[in-house]
């Protein structure tokens, strides 16, 4: 039986194994340009949101993101809750980025919050 | 060996209840399909097509995904019955209903080896309409018993979800392994890949008595007393056999047939 403890340490090793490399195989949920042309300075965001679990809630996030003036793009993760903004500095911030996207969306008459900032930071 | 596998069900099983109970309070985002390898077959189609993940799916499934293929390569399909909490709740299922009906129910050869075809059926079925119909999104949630009830009814689940979740876990306690043996397609998945699974139970013709005891403890009606090794699709290395032959030496477990 001494051969079947391979098992068991086969499972945990292998189990360690796909969560210390999971990271290495990190692909954005979305990435969406909102400009033809990028910017002469575009500065990066980092937001962990609530609500953002998917493709489809990065989707919406990326409409509630749209129309704000200076937008450059939009790459999401899901499994880390992480939307990372690109916008052009002279024209918006952060803090107007984050009232877009948590203003309530409504539909059929109904109002839903359905992304809410648990953290920003500012990647350059 | 009985007891660290309870061990490790008891602590699979602890785990994916203490994620359904963060995800139901808002500590989590995560569910048990985060962790699930199936999710990464499904994923195929999104990275292809999207160069991204659809629905709730991650390079976590992904990176269980490539570990699954690594064990079974290794342990033919020990996740079966190691880890997989859906697996789990049948063997213990399996295990009441025996002591309760005092036998196992068992499927005549000929319907059983019709019926193993279904979780082929189900896997080009869910991967089909996946990457088709469904266009990425895991509309097989709602029929998906690991999902509907680790998820306590998530995202998607309908009324009959709960009817499939009863049925199968009721056929579990007459037909052990019901859901494992006919419709997992990830077990599907696995198949191919168990046959070279390099962990195998042997059998020593010399010492064996041909008792028949390994035969009628298999939960998965492997002939294990008319082979020398066993290289069945079906072994998912649970070792009741071993545990459960009489004679010493008879079964063992041989790594690359040494």
């Amino acid at each position: 039986m001494k051969k079947a403890s391979i098992i068991p340490v086969a499972v945990v090793a292998l189990t360690a194994l796909a969560f210390a490399t999971v990271n290495a195989y990190r692909v954005p949920t979305v990435e969406h340009s909102f400009v033809d042309a990028r910017p002469a300075t575009v500065a990066t965001v980092e937001y962990t949101v609530e609500g953002l679990k998917c493709r489809g809630t990065s989707l919406g996030f990326a409409r509630q993101i749209a129309g704000v003036p200076g937008i450059v793009s939009l790459t999401t993760y899901a499994r880390t809750r992480t939307g990372v903004v690109e916008y052009d500095p002279t024209l918006t911030d952060p803090e107007a980025i984050r009232e877009a996207f948590e203003r309530p969306i409504v539909q059929d008459g109904k109002s839903y919050d359905v992304f809410r900032m648990l953290s920003a930071r500012v990647i350059d | 060996m009985r007891a660290l596998r309870t061990i490790f069900h008891l602590a699979v099983l602890g785990g994916a209840v203490a994620l359904l109970a963060r995800g139901m309070n808002g500590l989590t985002p995560n569910t048990c399909e985060t962790y699930c390898p199936f999710g990464g077959v499904a994923a195929l189609y999104s990275l292809i097509r999207y160069r991204g993940y659809t629905c709730a799916l991650s390079e976590m499934n992904v990176a269980m995904l490539v570990s699954l293929v690594v064990l079974t390569l290794v342990a033919k399909k020990s996740f079966c019955s190691w880890v997989c909490p859906l697996g789990t709740l049948q063997e213990w299922l399996g295990r009441l209903g025996r002591r309760v009906f005092g036998r196992w129910f068992r499927i005549p050869d000929g319907i059983d080896a019709w019926l193993i075809g279904l979780r082929y059926v189900a896997l080009v079925l869910v991967l089909g309409l996946t990457w088709t119909v469904w266009q990425g999104d895991l509309g097989f949630r709602a029929y998906d018993p690991f999902y509907i009830l680790f998820t306590w009814g998530g995202h998607e689940t309908l009324r009959l979800s709960f009817l499939i979740v009863v049925g199968v876990l009721g056929i579990a306690l007459v037909v052990p392994f019901f859901w494992c043996r006919y419709l997992c397609p990830l077990g599907a998945v696995m198949d191919p890949l168990s046959r070279f699974g390099a962990l195998r139970i042997r059998r020593d013709s010399g010492t064996c008595i041909d008792c028949g005891v390994c035969d009628a403890v298999c939960p998965h009606r492997i002939p294990v007393s008319s082979v020398e090794e066993v290289t069945a699709r079906n072994c998912t290395n649970c070792l009741e056999c071993v545990v459960e032959c009489p004679e010493e030496g008879a079964l063992s477990i041989s790594l690359c047939g040494k």
